[in-house]
C-alpha cells in the first residue's frame, strides 16, 4: 500500500508515519516537490493522497489525477473555513488539524472506501474487527459509552436536561466466582434486556439510552431525558425508581435463571443531573456526571452493608437460617448417594449463602455463622438418611482456624458416625500453610470424617495441589460441566480428572448437571456421582424434607 | 448439504500445507492463514465452520485468537480446535479459558485430525 503525502504540519507528518507503520504502508513525501512533481508521484501509483491545503495547489485537479490513478484524496485543513474548499473540490475525506493518528487512520480508511479504492491489508482489517469489538458488548448487545456519546449529546441538546443513572449490581462479582463466567454472561444479557424493557415502559417520549462503561463490564449507565420537575428532589425520585426497577430486574432473572441467582441481583443506584454549561464540552460534562453517579452508587452500597451486618447479627441470634439438601446421584444406579447441605438465610436480604458469608466476613462473624449452619445441617437430615447415604457439608478453610471446630467433637455436632460425613473444601480459597492444614485434616480423618475438594478444575489449582489434600471425593466445577456434551476439551479434562481420581482412590462428583445430555456425557466419561438442577426437576429423586 | 469450510492457521507453512491437502482431499473447503492477525482478518470473507489454530505463533498466539473468535457476536459459534505441542492439564485449562472446543496434540496424526474435525462439525450441524 502506498500513501502520497504533501504535508507541512509536524503533527500530521508524525501521525501519517504512525498510521503507515500500522497499515504496513509506504509514504512518499512530496512536500519538497513542486505541485506538478506531486502529481507525477500520484500518477506513478498510490492508494491514497494526503494533502494539506495550500494556495498553489489546484484541488480539483489533484482529485482528478488521484482518482485516475485509483487513489483516494484526503485533505487536511487548518482553520475550519478551508474545509469548504475541500468539499467543493469533492475530496473523498477532509479533516481539521490537529488530528490524532487514530482519527487520521479512520479518515484514510473511509476515504479509500468512498473512492472504492484498494482493499485494506489484512493487518488493518483484523484491527478493524477488534475495534468493532470494543464498541458493542458481545454478551449483552449493549453499546459502550464512547459509542453512545454522540446520541447522548443529541438527547441533551434536544431535551435540555439529562439525568444520569449509574447501576451497580455488586454481587455479580460473587455470582461469577461461584457459577462461572458463562453464567454471569447470561445473567447480564437478561439484565440488559430487562433494563431495555423497563426504560421503554417508563420512557416519556424523549427516550433514554442504556450503555455500559466498557465491553464486558457489569455496570450499566442509563441516560434519560427528564423535565425540570423531576429534579426538584432527585434523591427521592431515585428511591422511588429503584423500588420498581430492582424487583423488575430480579423477577426477570428469577424467571430465566432461578431463585438462587436472582438473590444475588442486588442493585445499587446513583444519580446525577449534570448542569448544562456552554463553556463546558458536553462530552466531558456527561463523563463527569457518570463518575459522580458511580460514586453515589458506591456510597449507597456501603451504607446498606452496614445495615445488613445488623440483620446478620439478628439472624445468628434467632437462628434464622434454613438448610436445603441437594441430592447427589450415583450415575450407575441413579440412586441417591447422599445430600449436600446448602444454607439459606430466612430474611429476604440474606437469602443466598454467598450474601450470608459476605456479610459475615464484613462483621467478623464467620465462625459463629459456620457453627450455626453446621449444627442445623446435621440436625435437619441425619435421622432421615439411610445407613449407606452420606451428608456433604461445606467448610471454609478459615473454619479450621476456629478453636471450637479445630477440636472436633462428633457427638457435640450430633454426628454418631463421622464416616458418613464429608467435608467439602473449596479449591478457590488459597491455602497458605499446607503442612499445618494437612495436619488439621488428619485430626478429622482419624475420627473417620471424609473430605472432598470442591470446585476442582475451575482453574485455581492444578492436579498437584488436589493430590496434596488426598481427598475422598473430587467435585468438578460447574464451569467444566455446563455444555460438556458439545465441548471435547471439557470432556477430555473430565476424563483426565476421573483417571487421576481412580489412581488416588477417590470418587468424582459432577456438579451443576442441568440437562440430560450433560448427564449422559459425564456418565459415559466414568464420573461416579452427579448433582444439579437436572435431578431436582426430574422425578428421579424425591427431595428429602429437612 | 454445502461443504463445510475450514480455516487452518499456523505460522509453519509445512504444517499448513499438510493439513490443507489432507482436509481438501476429505472434501472440505479449506482456507489458510499464517498468523493470528491474518486469521481474524479472514473470518468475514471465509465464514468458516471450524478454525484449526496453532497455539504457538509469534505476535498473537492461538489462545488470543480463540478468545477473539469466541467473544465475537457473529463468530462465537465457530468451532475452534487448537494444535498444542504438549496437551497437558494446564494447557487444556488455558484452552478452556480461551473458549476452545477441542484440541489436537502435535505432531498431528492425520486420521486423528480427520476425526476431530468431523466430530466438531457434527456438533455445529446439530446446533444449526
Amino acid at each position: 500500500m502506498k500513501i502520497v503525502g504533501r504535508v507541512r504540519d509536524e503533527g500530521l507528518r508524525r501521525g501519517l508515519a504512525d498510521v503507515a507503520s500500522r497499515l504496513g504502508a509506504a509514504v512518499v513525501d512530496t512536500s519538497g516537490l513542486s505541485p506538478d512533481g506531486m502529481l507525477e508521484a500520484v500518477r506513478a501509483g498510490a492508494n491514497v493522497v494526503v494533502l494539506e491545503l495550500e494556495p498553489d495547489v489546484d484541488l480539483s485537479r489533484v482529485r482528478q489525477e488521484a482518482h485516475a490513478a485509483g487513489a483516494a484524496l484526503v485533505v487536511a485543513c487548518s482553520p475550519e473555513q478551508e474545509c469548504g474548499e475541500a468539499v467543493t473540490a469533492q475530496a473523498d475525506e477532509w479533516l481539521i488539524l490537529p488530528v490524532s493518528s487514530y482519527e487520521l487512520e479512520a479518515r484514510l480508511r473511509s476515504a479509500m472506501q468512498r473512492s472504492a479504492g484498494g482493499e485494506l491489508p489484512p493487518a488493518a482489517s483484523a484491527d478493524l474487527l477488534r475495534y468493532q469489538e470494543l464498541l458493542f458488548d458481545a454478551t449483552t448487545g449493549t453499546a459502550t459509552l464512547p459509542t453512545t456519546m454522540e446520541q447522548a449529546r443529541e438527547l441533551l441538546e434536544r431535551s435540555g436536561r439529562l439525568t444520569v443513572l449509574y447501576l451497580h449490581f455488586f454481587r455479580f462479582e460473587r455470582l461469577e466466582e461461584s457459577f462461572g463466567r458463562e453464567k454471569l454472561d447470561a445473567v447480564l444479557k437478561t439484565t440488559a434486556d430487562a433494563l431495555r424493557d423497563f426504560c421503554a415502559m417508563e420512557s416519556t417520549g424523549s427516550g433514554s439510552l442504556i450503555a455500559i462503561p466498557f465491553v464486558f463490564d457489569e455496570d450499566f449507565v442509563i441516560l434519560t431525558a427528564t423535565d425540570r420537575s423531576t429534579h426538584s428532589e432527585p434523591a427521592a425520585w431515585l428511591v422511588k425508581l429503584s423500588r420498581r426497577l430492582e424487583p423488575f430486574v430480579r423477577e426477570r432473572i428469577e424467571r430465566e435463571h432461578g431463585e438462587q441467582l436472582a438473590a444475588l441481583a442486588t442493585l445499587y443506584m446513583g444519580i446525577s443531573v449534570p448542569e448544562p454549561n456552554p463553556r463546558v464540552r458536553t462530552e466531558r460534562l456527561l463523563y463527569r456526571g457518570i463518575r459522580e453517579a458511580a460514586q453515589a452508587a458506591r456510597s449507597a452500597e456501603h451504607w446498606e452493608l452496614a445495615s445488613r451486618v445488623a440483620d446478620l447479627k439478628r439472624t445468628i441470634r434467632d437462628g434464622a437460617v434454613f438448610i436445603e439438601y441437594h441430592p447427589i446421584i450415583d450415575t450407575h444406579t441413579e440412586e441417591v448417594y447422599g445430600y449436600e447441605a446448602l444454607a439459606r438465610g430466612v430474611r429476604q436480604e440474606l437469602r443466598s449463602p454467598e450474601v450470608l458469608f459476605e456479610v459475615a466476613e464484613e462483621a467478623n462473624l464467620v465462625w459463629e455463622l459456620s457453627r450455626l449452619l453446621r449444627r442445623r445441617a446435621v440436625q435437619g437430615i441425619i435421622r432421615d438418611l439411610s445407613p449407606d447415604q452420606r451428608l456433604f457439608l461445606n467448610v471454609d478453610p478459615h473454619d479450621f482456624e476456629d478453636p471450637l471446630f479445630r477440636k472436633p467433637d462428633p457427638s457435640a455436632m450430633g454426628i454418631d458416625d463421622p464416616s458418613r460425613v464429608v467435608f467439602e473444601i473449596t479449591e478457590r480459597v488459597a491455602i497458605t500453610d499446607y503442612p499445618r492444614f494437612k495436619e488439621q485434616l488428619d485430626t478429622f480423618r482419624s475420627l473417620g470424617f471424609r473430605f472432598a475438594v470442591d470446585d476442582a478444575g475451575s482453574g485455581y489449582a492444578g492436579l498437584g495441589s488436589i493430590a496434596n489434600l488426598a481427598p475422598d471425593y473430587i467435585k468438578l466445577d460447574i464451569s467444566l460441566i455446563s455444555e460438556i456434551d458439545t465441548n471435547f476439551l471439557k470432556q477430555n479434562l473430565v476424563e483426565t480428572l476421573v483417571n487421576f481420581a481412580e489412581g488416588h482412590g477417590a470418587k468424582v462428583v459432577a456438579e451443576g448437571v442441568e440437562r440430560s445430555e450433560e448427564f449422559e456425557t459425564v456418565r459415559k466419561l466414568g464420573v461416579h456421582l452427579a448433582q444439579g438442577f437436572y435431578f431436582h426437576r426430574s422425578n428421579r429423586v424425591r427431595r428429602s424434607a429437612a | 448439504m454445502a461443504k463445510a469450510t475450514i480455516l487452518v492457521v499456523d505460522d509453519d507453512p509445512d504444517a499448513v500445507e499438510i493439513a490443507e491437502s489432507y482436509l481438501s482431499a476429505q472434501g472440505y473447503e479449506v482456507h489458510t492463514a499464517y498468523g493470528g492477525q491474518e486469521a481474524l482478518a479472514k473470518l468475514e470473507e471465509v465464514q468458516p465452520d471450524a478454525v484449526l489454530l496453532d497455539v504457538m505463533m509469534p505476535e498473537m498466539d492461538g489462545w488470543e485468537v480463540s478468545r477473539a473468535i469466541k467473544n465475537h457476536p457473529r463468530f462465537r459459534d465457530v468451532r475452534v480446535i487448537m494444535f498444542t505441542a504438549r496437551g497437558d492439564f494446564t494447557d487444556k485449562q488455558e484452552g478452556l479459558r480461551s473458549g476452545a472446543d477441542d484440541y489436537i496434540v502435535k505432531p498431528v496424526r492425520l486420521d486423528d485430525l480427520g476425526q476431530t474435525v468431523e466430530r466438531n462439525l457434527e456438533v455445529r450441524r446439530r446446533s444449526a
